[in-house]
């Protein structure tokens, strides 16, 4: 992996790190194996088609909002911008990584430029895995092990710097509230973006990396670098 | 009632035991055109081992149709009830797909039906009235097609009506391209799935440096001068799709998957994606003595990351030597060839989107305990494929034949039955498609054979 990617990948860290700290969230594995996130105090609301509620939409936009999904797939912090969240529109849009060149995508609701067709679900699944929506089933995701619990054994990852250290660590909430809003709460923008020239998705296989990006669910508090200081 | 007939087809070797050596490509490139009435045919055909020489010094250990490859073309008239006593002497499970026929759910071919080794099935059709054209078996087993394609199983079915518009005169060859890779010593190059290759053959579907027309490598085609010849072109390719020139000449593009159009349509290059075939007309303009090449011109299917580096580089196919004859005076071809009754989309009682992305359908693999779609037979309807990725995927409906009315908002310039429809990256294609009297349950999937056997595949179950 080339030093600019490293450091591309550092400078998007940085975006998320506020919401890795706002997060006040904890990780269980259940009986079965099965990777869930609780969030204290309550269930988690799954969006349903037909059935999102505003409430829900409210909370994704003011999470799009406030982690910059727009400083790259355009219209900046403002939902008023023409160009919200419709992808690149000139190269000055496009991130050059070392030898890939990275063009955010259309993430309106329009169904064949933008994610129509992909299901809150695989949504979801790209925002927590890093999971192209496109090349991956619609299904619930139980493990990290490719070929275990749904994760695809030849996993294909989104062009780099999505979405690793972004939003993995988010909550099953604050991820369903995202695909809610960007499938129910934006209008659909008919913007075709030329695809990514990123690494293969068997290159990209190397960005999970753990020692670079760290396993989902991160390691239990406190770490070596970790105290609890009241 | 019907007299019976036998017509074994002794091409090749019929029982090839894995020792024999054959030469590849013992199939003829011409069929005959001898005009009869419908009738009862039945062929034997048996998938075996077999040991041929595909690359002059050595020999290539492939699985073949009755000891050849391509296997025997299958040529029978609209109206003949076919039977073919097929025998599986492989030592895995296959079964054999007659692609782009109207026929029983049970000869389809499809992985619902599979033939165990030492096994035998018969499959039984009667080609419609309207269906000549130029059609191909090949393998359709589960997760296992191109593996078995590949290793040799294909070959051509030639449907014939009896009013036949263009002159029985032309001379007529029917070619089947694939390409392959092998390993210096013959063998078939097909790398672990978790190789670099083996990622690479997965994502693109596996192609190969060696281009081959009916299991030969560049083959020659002799034509006289003012001749005009008829070819039957079918793609049996696991995923390369061909764009076809001769330099220094045009086709006359009659007729596609189900046979022909209702007028001839020049054309300098013609290209054909997987699975597809074309009906051209190929016009001797040269001088006698005349050497050309038909070549395959580079065309961009791929996704930036897999995409090969020498993509689009022409690579020779065949070679067209003019004889030394004095040229002869062209045959007439008419201006119109036939009627091609039109789908009415004012009939159609539902609209299926199928938004295709790499390996899915729908957001789906493929499962053969679900269906996705249910409809009634009679009902015409109309499908819209969409590709929401960044590289083509040519998407075949088994079973009914359709015609298509857009593509990417385009209205289609001419009607033509088709059972393929390559939608290339980030494009839709819009067909309509009546489902005519056989209940079933019908695959439709990308002809990338690759991503076929990935679970790139739904189910149309049709109930009465």
């Amino acid at each position: 992996m080339s030093l600019a990617y490293r450091s591309a990948v550092r400078m998007g860290s940085c975006v998320a790190v506020a919401a890795a700290a706002a997060c006040a969230q904890q990780t269980t594995a259940s009986s079965g194996g099965r990777m869930e996130t609780a969030v204290a105090g309550g269930r988690v609301d799954v969006p349903v088609a037909g059935r999102v509620t505003l409430e829900q939409v409210r909370r994704g936009r003011l999470l799009v909002i406030t982690h910059a999904c727009a400083g790259c797939h355009g219209g900046g912090d403002n939902p008023a911008n023409p160009n919200w969240l419709s992808g690149a529109r000139t190269p000055q849009d496009e991130f050059v990584i070392g030898p890939f060149k990275t063009r955010p995508r259309n993430i309106t609701p329009d169904n064949v430029t933008g994610i129509g067709r992909f299901s809150m679900r695989q949504i979801f699944n790209a925002l927590r895995y890093g999971l192209r929506p496109g090349e991956t089933p619609d299904v619930e995701i139980t493990s990290m092990v490719p070929g275990q619990g749904n994760f695809p054994s030849q996993p294909k990852y989104l062009a780099p710097p999505m979405p690793w250290p972004e939003w993995r660590h988010m909550s099953d909430q604050e991820l369903w509230d995202i695909a809610a809003y960007l499938k129910h709460g934006v209008k659909p923008v008919a913007h075709r973006v030329a695809d990514s020239e990123g690494p293969p998705d068997f290159w990209a296989g190397a960005y999970a990396d753990t020692a670079l990006v760290g396993p989902y669910p991160a390691r239990p508090f406190p770490t070596a670098n970790e105290e609890f200081r009241p | 009632m019907m007299p019976r007939f036998w017509l074994l087809l002794t091409l090749g070797a019929s029982a090839a035991s894995a020792d024999a050596v054959v030469t590849p490509a013992a199939a003829p490139f011409r069929p005959s055109t001898a005009p009869r009435p419908p009738r009862t045919v039945e062929f034997n055909l048996t998938a075996a081992p077999a040991r041929l020489s595909i690359v002059p010094g050595t020999t290539t250990d492939v699985f073949a149709y009755n000891g050849i490859v391509p296997g025997p073309t299958i040529e029978v008239r609209e109206g003949d009830s076919v039977v073919v006593h097929f025998t599986n002497k492989l030592d895995v499970e296959t079964t054999v797909h007659w692609h782009g026929l109207h026929l029983p759910f049970t000869s389809d071919g499809s992985p619902y039906h599979p033939v165990a080794p030492g096994e035998t099935y018969d499959y039984v059709f009667k080609p419609r009235p309207g269906s000549a054209g130029t059609y191909w078996y090949h393998p359709h087993p589960h997760h296992a097609t191109a593996n078995q394609v590949v290793r040799g199983l294909y070959g051509a079915v030639i449907v014939r009506a009896a009013d036949d518009p263009l002159p029985a005169a032309l001379p007529e060859k029917v070619l089947i391209l694939s390409d392959n890779r092998l390993r210096p010593d013959g063998s078939f190059d097909l790398p672990e799935r978790a190789s670099h290759q083996g990622r690479v053959d997965f994502e693109n579907g596996r192609e190969g440096d060696l281009l081959l027309v009916n299991g030969q490598v560049m083959p020659t085609i002799r034509i006289r001068s003012g001749e005009i010849q008829r070819w039957r072109i079918i793609n049996a390719s696991a995923a390369r799709v061909y764009r076809l020139a001769i330099p220094g000449h045009t086709f006359t593009h009659v007729g596609t998957d189900g046979g022909l159009f209702e007028r001839p349509v020049e054309v300098e290059e013609i290209m054909i994606a997987g699975a597809e075939r074309v009906e051209v007309l190929v016009r001797g303009t040269g001088a006698p003595g005349d050497r050309a090449a038909m070549q395959t011109l580079g065309y961009d299917r791929y996704i930036p990351q897999t995409r090969p580096a020498d993509w689009d580089r022409p690579r020779n196919v065949l070679a067209l030597e003019y004889t030394r004859e004095a040229p002869m005076k062209p045959v007439r071809i008419p201006e119109t060839l036939r009627h091609v009754p039109a789908l009415d989309p004012a009939q159609a009682t539902a609209t299926r989107v199928m938004s295709l992305s790499q390996g899915m359908i729908n957001g789906k693999l493929h499962d053969m305990s679900r269906v996705d779609v249910h409809a009634r037979l009679g009902a015409t309807e109309i499908w819209e494929v969409e590709n929401l990725v960044g590289m083509d995927h040519p998407f075949h409906l088994h079973g009914f034949q359709f015609q298509v009315l857009e593509r990417n908002g385009v209205p289609e310039p001419f009607r033509a039955w088709k059972d393929m429809v390559n939608v290339p990256k980030h494009e839709t294609a819009k067909f309509i498609v009546r489902y005519e009297n056989h209940t079933g349950k019908w695959m439709f999937h990308c002809h990338i054979l690759d991503h076929e056997d990935h679970g790139m595949m739904g189910v149309l179950e049709v109930t009465e």
